[in-house]
This record gives C-alpha cells, structure tokens and sequence, in this order.
C-alpha cells in the first residue's frame, strides 16, 4: 500500500497513502449517488474547498483529470498520513500554507460518494 | 572587711540582669499539621511565641479540650518576679563587694529557694491550666489532662509537648554556680589570710 | 543443533537486555522527577490558563499542581469576581467583563534575571494587562490598554522590568470610531505601547506608538547590549481585513519591529507625543485595606513615528513570523517564520550598522524597512515545520518549537547547526525553560505546552485538557521525563528557582495592617447596622464560630452586606462563608483579610449560612442562622452569640 510514495512521476499512477487500493468507476455518472456525494460535500468539505476557486484548500473541479480515484478518497479519508508521506499531498499541504487538510471521518462510501460528485464537475 | 571585689560574686549576679534579655523556659508543641511547631517562651516579666499571634494560636488549640485562655496579664508573678530578680542583682552586687562569706552564702540560699519556689509556682500553673477544665468543652476525653511536662517530652493528644530551659533558664543556673564558687574561693582566701 | 541453541540463547539475552535498558530509561526519569512527599519542588512554573483566563502554578520537576490563580476570570472557588473587594479588578471602560483569555506570563526581571517580584500576564480580548503580587500569589492590579485589539504581543518586560509592553494582534481605527470594516487600509492603525512599573511598581502607560496597520503578534525586549530596544513580530503586513488565512499569508517576508524606547523617552521628554482622547482603566488591589479600587484614564500620549525619527525601524522576516525571541546576550533576534521551515535569525550588531548606514530598502510611514541582507546573522534549517517559539539553555543553545511536526529542535546558537530533536505529544505551541527568556536560563529542564491532546491520558469526553511534557536538557540529547495535563489552555510559561520565590511567601495577613473600612478588629465590636434598607453585618470568624451567628431582623429586599473578618493569625487557616439563597459566591478569607458578601434575601424565612473551608475538628458546627421578615415587618434588628436573640 505504501509502494507509490515513491513514484510522483505519474499522477494518474499514485493511488496515495489509505484503505482505498481499488476504484470501479461506472461508464455512467450514478446521479442519486452523486446528489448524495453533493450534499456530503457541501457540509463537511465546503469550508475549506469552493468548486470555481483556490480557496484554504485547492478546487475539486477537475480533480480526476490529475488525480486517480484512489488518491482522491485516501485524501478524504487519510489526511494526516497523506500529508506526511504522500508527495503530491506534501507539495500541496506546502503551498497552501501549511493549512493541514482536516479528517472530517467520513465512511468510505460517503467518500465514495463525494467522487462521484466530483464526477460532475468538469 | 576585704579589701578585694569578689569578681566572680559580681558575675554571678549581673548575669541575672540576663533574664530580661532572654526567656527562661521554652515549651514546644508539635503535631503533623503544626510540622515547624508552635513554640511559647516563658521569661521572668513575659510570655511570648514565635510570634507575636502564636498565644492566640495556642489558645485556639486549647479551647477545644476546655483549657482556660492563657493571658499574661493574670499572671500576677510576671509583674513581681522582675522586681525580686531586679533586687537579688543588686544585692548581689553589694555582697560581692563586701565579699564576706557569710553574706554570699545567705545570697547563694536565698537564690536557691528562690528558684525552687519559680519552679513550683510554674509547675502549678501548669497543673492549672491543665487539669482545670471547662464542663463545655467540645472535646472531653475522660482522664485526660494537658498539664505539660516541667521538663521532658508528654504526649497531650495530637500534639507532642517539649518543656526545657531555654537561655536564661542557663542564665539563672549558670549564676547560681558561679555564686557557689564564690562562697567557695571566699572560704579558702579566708582560711588562708 | 548445539549452534541453534547458542543462538537462540544469544537473541534471547539480546531480548533481555533491550527491555531492561528500556525499564532503566523508565526508572530514571521516573526518578528524576520524583518528589519525595514532604520535599519541595526545585522550580515554580507559571502556565497561562488561556481561555480559562486564570495562572495555574506548577512544580517542576514533579509536575504537582500548587495552584490557581485568578486574573481575568471570576472564580467562585476563591470569590474573586464575586466578593465587593474584587469586582473592581475586572472593571474596563465597557464595564465589568468577567473574562478573558490569558496567554503570556512574564516573570518580571532585575538585570535581566527573574527577580520573583511579580508576574505579569496579558489578556487578549478585551485588552488588558495584570500584574500578579508573588510574595501572595493574589492578582493586585490589571491596566486597560487602550487603541489596541487581540492584546497578544504583551506583556513582554525590559531587563529591569523598566517597562511591560503591548503590541495590538489587530489593527483598528486609532482612535476607535464607526468606520466601514472595507476602510481598513485608510483607517486602521496599530498600537505598540510601553507601560511603566513606577517605584511602587503601579502600572500605567507611558507612550504609544503608531504603527501601520498590520497584526502585531509577538515581542521581546533586548538584554544586554541590546537592553533599550524591543522587538515586535507582524504579520498580515497585505493589511487584508477577511480570510485572513488566505489574505495574510501572501507576503513572502513581513517584519520584526524594532522600538528604541530610550529614544521614546527622549521624544517625549521633548514634549513630541501627541495626547489622544482615550478612555482606560487601571484597578489596583491594597494588600492593606483588602480592597481595589478603579481609576479612569481619559488620554493617552502617541509618538508617531514619521515625526520621531530613529523610533523604530522593520526588520524584513520571512513567512508571519510568530516569535520573536532574543539569546541571553543579546545580539541575536531570532524570528520564528510559522509558515516557514527555516528560522531567521537577525544580529543587532548588524541592525546597528544597517541604521547607521542608512541600509534601507524603502520607508513605511516614517518607518525606515532595513536591508534584509544587512541584518542576516544566519538561518536555521532544521527539516521541521511550523516554527513557532524559541528559549536558550545557559550553554549557548537554543531550542525551537515547531507546531506542524510537532517537535521541539535544539540547535547552537551561532553556528546554527542543529544539534538533536524531540517529538511532543501534540503539535506544541510554546515551551519554557526556566530563566529561557532571560539573560541566565536555569536551563536543566524544558516544558513543552502542546495544543492538542488526543489519547495521552484517559479520555475524558469531547474536550480535554491540554497536555504539556518535560525535558532533561541537561545532557547533549534531550529526555523526556513526564507527561502531564494542564488547566484550560496552558498558552506560555515561565519558570523559576523555588528558592528566589518561596522565603517571600507570606503566611497570614496581619490583623494589625488591616485598613479595610468595613473592618473590625474583635468580637466585641460585632455587629450588625442598618441604613434605609442597607444593611452591613461586621461579622467575625475564628475557630470554630462566627460572631454573631444568630441574626434578626433583615427584611426582603435590603441590601445586606457581610463584611467578613477573619481573626485567625495561624498559617493555611482561611475561612469561608456561604448564604442559602445568595445570588452569590463564596467568600473565602485569608487570616487577617476582611472580605464583603453581597447578598439580596428574595423570600421571608430563616437562611443557614456557614464555613466552606474545613478549617477544624469543629467545621462542621461553624454556622449560623439569619431570619429574614416581609418587608413590612417591625421586627427589630438584633444579633447574638452563644445566647438566643
């Protein structure tokens, strides 16, 4: 599981540092699962993150263009290792002042469901 | 008459003029809550603490087991005694210039009844505040009194009582023997002339 | 077979001797902070209690909590706030505030070295400054600071303790006045401003200094050759008004302040300083009459800087400097970038030369900003993040706080090499060796003040106190002896040898000093007075009793106050007094102390009152009765003692 703290060369290729090592996307959007994953996100990520902006932490818009959905739901539900072994997430936790990405203890198919909304956002 | 001061009569009794600098008894009360220990020092004109609230501290203590307050203003000795201490140092002074035996023998008697009748008006007071309790008091244990000791270490409950001489109870001994020595060296220097 | 054996027995001896030395590493430092019971503590330590607005007092090694003291929040436990004597401490020029968040203690010195006469703490929201007598422990005056908001850099002292200071975290219209919060850059100004100990050590602000307005965070005074200078860290010098997280955090360097108050003093001998309408408080407790009293200031004199030239000049600092911490000898000004990995480390022998070459890179409203390069003595790289607060040691090292990776670094002052490394349990904010801001640390122990405690001790629900660890920085590596919980938010501390404060700590107050009008002096003067509907009980307590404890003749709706006088002259010997029904605290009286209890009665009826300090074997029957009447009522007032009324 640790083996791609190593590799930051390909994005797409880290599936970052967590419990997530395997995401099935559908070949559709699941639309019930996203609203679900909209709602999710808009009270326990919207603090800190706005779709059309760099706020206290970077925009999800997009974000499966840069990163694999491995990565993205270890970020969600393993930030405090993410930030400390992960290099992309390290680089990001730098830039964005040292502002440390809170765990917000989602279950994983609640962060499941957050990348499914993040689907959506292109 | 002699010609010479007897020097050491002279001693003996300006050292009595000691007893208004220092305490003649020290009687110490200890118990785990007082660890330093609440002192009270017993002089010829006085009664002092450590200081100067530690009677009414004691007196705190005392009226739980019903012992009467202790005022030095009822001590009548304490206002008499200064002026017998005061009287035997000048008569000493003047028997130790007359230097005659006889004289610094009746001296040396004199203090001695003197100290013993101390020692036994102290000792009753002692016995007084001890034993003379009050029917009220909110701790009565049956047979017991707070008489501390004349001289040693008593248990009085929780607290450990110590009673010694304390500097000018040394004072008035130290007096007492150099006064006896006196009477001593007089006797010889006259068997010798 | 036989080489199996011999090397199992080998791994097994291996095994062995890895455990004992890890029960020996536990046996030392167990031992190292072992306090026999009875024995004395080596240091004092004084935490901040934060949010909790209170001191908490601590032995170290050991650990042992002594006390609680309270300054800027009313305690029930000890009636401060409650009782008429102290609700004047908490006055400000809003009112009585019963609360505020007290972060930085600060010993006050004697040629730079502790002295043990007072500690000084600040509150931050509404700001204001105490001052805290050490020989009682008590808090005996508190200063107002006016023109500020978020009194964080303070109460920084000079070596002699000359002056305290008070730097504003926030920027606002100077002086206060309803303006668009969008007009922070027209109207907002900082403050920095130098409260003076006169010879009685009573407070009161000397001069403030406008500054421009930016977030004035943290500061330090020079000691030493630098003696006559303080130094402020700022940030948010983008001067943004919102999302300060994202808004103040643009600026590759903000600035150390550095203030040359013997200058102010000549600028102000001169007659430069501009008086301001204002309106201060200053309330100051009598040791004597047991009572505080309130003083209103109405102006305030500012020296700005564009006419004092030489007042004050910005060091460039990179990332929000947090702390700004000056060695023992004075020369080096070390900024704590928080939102760095590095350490800046400034010389004031270069910053002296840099004035007197006029090595300036531009000027800031009459604020000349020195060559970054100039200054430079060196930087720390360390590999940590977060660098927060720095203390020295008396060898020449320095130890720094870093929040982010949680650790406190020890490096040498000097060369800057970093010299060992220690994990805090967690994310620590400040840390305190004794004497570690002065000229001569103590060194030999260092205390880190964590923000966040998770699961080091038994959990204790959603909110948990915060958890502060000490260090043997006695050897080259440090060790860490003993993890321990704190009050509230244990913000800074300041630590101090047992010795230089325990021979002044007083025992009793004496009954013969005590001027408090309401006082009396013995039993035989109890008694109770009425006035219209005011009504004062001049009551006493000694053991076991109160004089009087029957009292008649109060009616709905007085205005009874007790004035308590507690006779005992006998060491740890208080009293306390408690009314059913009183919309009230305790009183607790030291010996000696006349303390007052205000007290509405609501209802007719006979109200219990009695000792909430188990003070003997007779505690217990330490109480009394008050009667109170219809309003109406014609029953006259009388009172008694061991007799019925």
């Amino acid at each position: 599981m640790v083996e791609t703290a190593e590799e930051p060369e390909d994005p797409m290729a880290n599936k970052g540092i967590g419990p997530v090592s395997e995401v099935t996307l559908g070949a559709e959007i699941d639309e019930a699962m996203a609203a679900e994953g909209k709602s999710i996100f808009e009270t326990m990520c919207a603090a800190c993150h706005k779709i059309d902006e760099k706020f206290i932490g970077p925009s999800p818009k997009g974000i499966l263009k840069r990163r694999s959905p491995e990565w993205v739901m270890n970020m969600i539900l393993n930030p405090e290792q993410m930030i400390k072994e992960d290099p992309v997430a390290k680089a990001l936790f730098i830039e964005f002042n040292m502002s440390p990405m809170a765990n917000q203890n989602l279950t994983e198919d609640q962060a499941r469901k957050v990348l499914e909304y993040f689907r959506t956002l292109e | 008459m002699r010609r010479r001061i007897n020097y050491l009569m002279l001693i003996a009794s300006l050292l009595l003029v000691l007893l208004f600098v220092f305490p003649l008894w020290r009687i110490t009360l200890t118990a785990p809550q007082y660890p330093d220990g609440i002192s009270m020092f017993i002089w010829i004109n006085k009664i002092t603490g450590d200081n100067e609230y530690t009677l009414q501290n004691i007196n705190i203590l005392n009226h739980y087991v019903g012992m009467q307050y202790i005022v030095p203003e009822s001590i009548p000795e304490l206002t008499y005694f200064p002026y017998i201490i005061l009287f035997m140092t000048a008569a000493g002074v003047a028997v130790a210039f007359t230097n005659n035996k006889k004289l610094i023998g009746t001296w040396l008697v004199t203090m001695l009844i003197l100290g013993i009748l101390g020692i036994y008006d102290f000792y009753l007071w002692e016995y007084d505040y001890g034993h003379n309790l009050s029917d009220k008091a909110p701790i009565k244990v049956p047979g017991m009194a707070y008489q501390p000791p004349l001289l040693g270490t008593k248990m009085l409950l929780n607290f450990k009582a110590d009673s010694y001489p304390h500097w000018g109870g040394a004072v008035l001994g130290l007096s007492i023997i150099l006064s006896y020595v006196a009477l001593i060296k007089s006797r010889f220097s006259h068997e010798k002339s | 077979m036989l080489t199996l054996t011999g090397l199992f027995v080998f791994s097994a001896c291996k095994n062995g001797m890895k455990q004992n030395s890890g029960i020996l590493n536990n046996q030392s430092a167990a031992q190292k902070v072992y306090v026999a019971p009875g024995e004395h503590d080596e240091y004092y330590a004084f935490f901040s209690g934060g949010f909790s607005g209170q001191v908490s007092v601590y032995g170290l090694p050991s650990g042992r909590l002594l006390k609680i003291i309270p300054v800027f929040s009313v305690d029930a436990e000890k009636g401060y706030g409650f009782n008429e004597e102290t609700k004047p401490m908490l006055n400000t020029s809003f009112g009585f505030v019963p609360w505020d968040d007290a972060h930085h203690p600060e010993l006050s010195q004697t040629n730079g070295i502790p002295d043990g006469r007072w500690l000084f703490i600040n509150g931050n929201n509404t700001p204001r400054i105490a001052k805290l007598d050490l020989s009682t422990f008590e808090t005996t005056e508190i200063i107002e600071i006016p023109n500020s908001g978020g009194n964080h850099s303070s109460p920084f002292t000079t070596e002699n303790s000359e002056y305290v200071v008070a730097g504003t975290r926030f920027s606002v219209p100077f002086p206060q006045k309803d303006v668009a919060i969008g007009s922070y850059k027209d109207n907002f100004k900082g403050a920095l401003s130098f409260i003076k100990l006169d010879e009685d050590g009573h407070m009161d602000i000397a001069f403030q200094v406008l500054v421009p307005g930016y977030d004035y965070d943290l500061a330090h005074s020079g000691k030493g050759k630098s003696h006559g200078w303080t130094f402020f860290t700022t940030y948010n010098s983008e001067q943004s008004h919102t999302l300060k997280e994202i808004n103040a955090s643009q600026n590759d360097k903000d600035f150390i302040a550095a203030v040359n108050w013997k200058k102010a003093e000549e600028y102000l001998a001169q007659g430069k300083a501009q008086d301001y309408p204002t309106e201060y408080l200053i309330n100051r407790y009598d040791e004597h009459s047991h009572t505080s009293t309130s003083i209103t200031r109405n102006s305030v004199k500012v020296l700005i800087p564009e006419e004092c030239p030489g007042l004050i000049y910005y060091l460039p600092t990179p990332k929000s400097p947090h702390g700004v911490d000056v060695d023992p000898t004075g020369e080096y000004i070390v900024g704590n970038g928080k939102l760095s990995a590095d350490l800046t480390v400034h010389s004031f022998d270069k910053m002296m030369t840099a004035i007197a070459n006029e090595a300036f890179e531009e000027t800031i409203d009459g604020i000349p900003v020195l060559k970054f390069e100039e200054v430079l003595a060196g930087t720390v790289s360390s590999g940590g993040l977060g660098p927060l607060h720095t203390e020295f040691d008396a060898d020449g090292n320095a130890y720094t706080t870093f929040f982010i990776s949680s650790e406190v670094v020890k490096w040498k002052v000097g060369s800057w090499e970093v010299l060992d490394r220690a994990p805090c349990y967690y994310s620590v904010g400040h840390l305190m060796i004794p004497g570690g801001d002065s000229k001569k640390p103590w060194g030999k122990y260092l205390v880190a003040l964590n923000k966040i405690t998770k699961d080091r001790y038994l959990p204790t629900g959603p909110e948990m106190n915060h958890s502060a660890q000490l260090y043997d920085i006695s050897g080259d590596k440090m060790e860490m002896l003993l993890d321990f919980p704190t009050v509230g938010e244990p913000h800074y501390g300041q630590g101090i040898a047992a010795d230089v404060i325990k021979n002044r700590s007083k025992k009793i107050y004496p009954l013969n000093d005590n001027t408090h009008p309401h006082n009396i002096k013995s039993e035989a003067e109890a008694r109770v007075e009425r006035d219209g509907d005011v009504v004062r009980i001049y009551m006493t307590s000694i053991r076991s009793h109160f004089a009087p404890d029957n009292i008649e003749g109060i009616k709905v709706g007085d205005k009874v106050y007790v004035h308590l006088t507690n006779l005992e002259q006998d060491w740890d010997t208080p009293h306390g007094l408690s009314i059913m029904g009183a919309r009230n605290a305790e009183l607790l009286v030291m010996p000696g102390q006349t303390e007052t209890l205000y007290w509405e009665p609501q209802k007719p009826g006979v109200y219990p009152f009695y000792c909430t300090d188990f003070c003997s074997a007779l505690h217990q029957e330490m109480q009394g009765y008050i009667r109170v009447s219809e309003a109406t009522s014609d029953i006259k007032l009388s009172w008694s003692l061991g007799e019925s009324i």
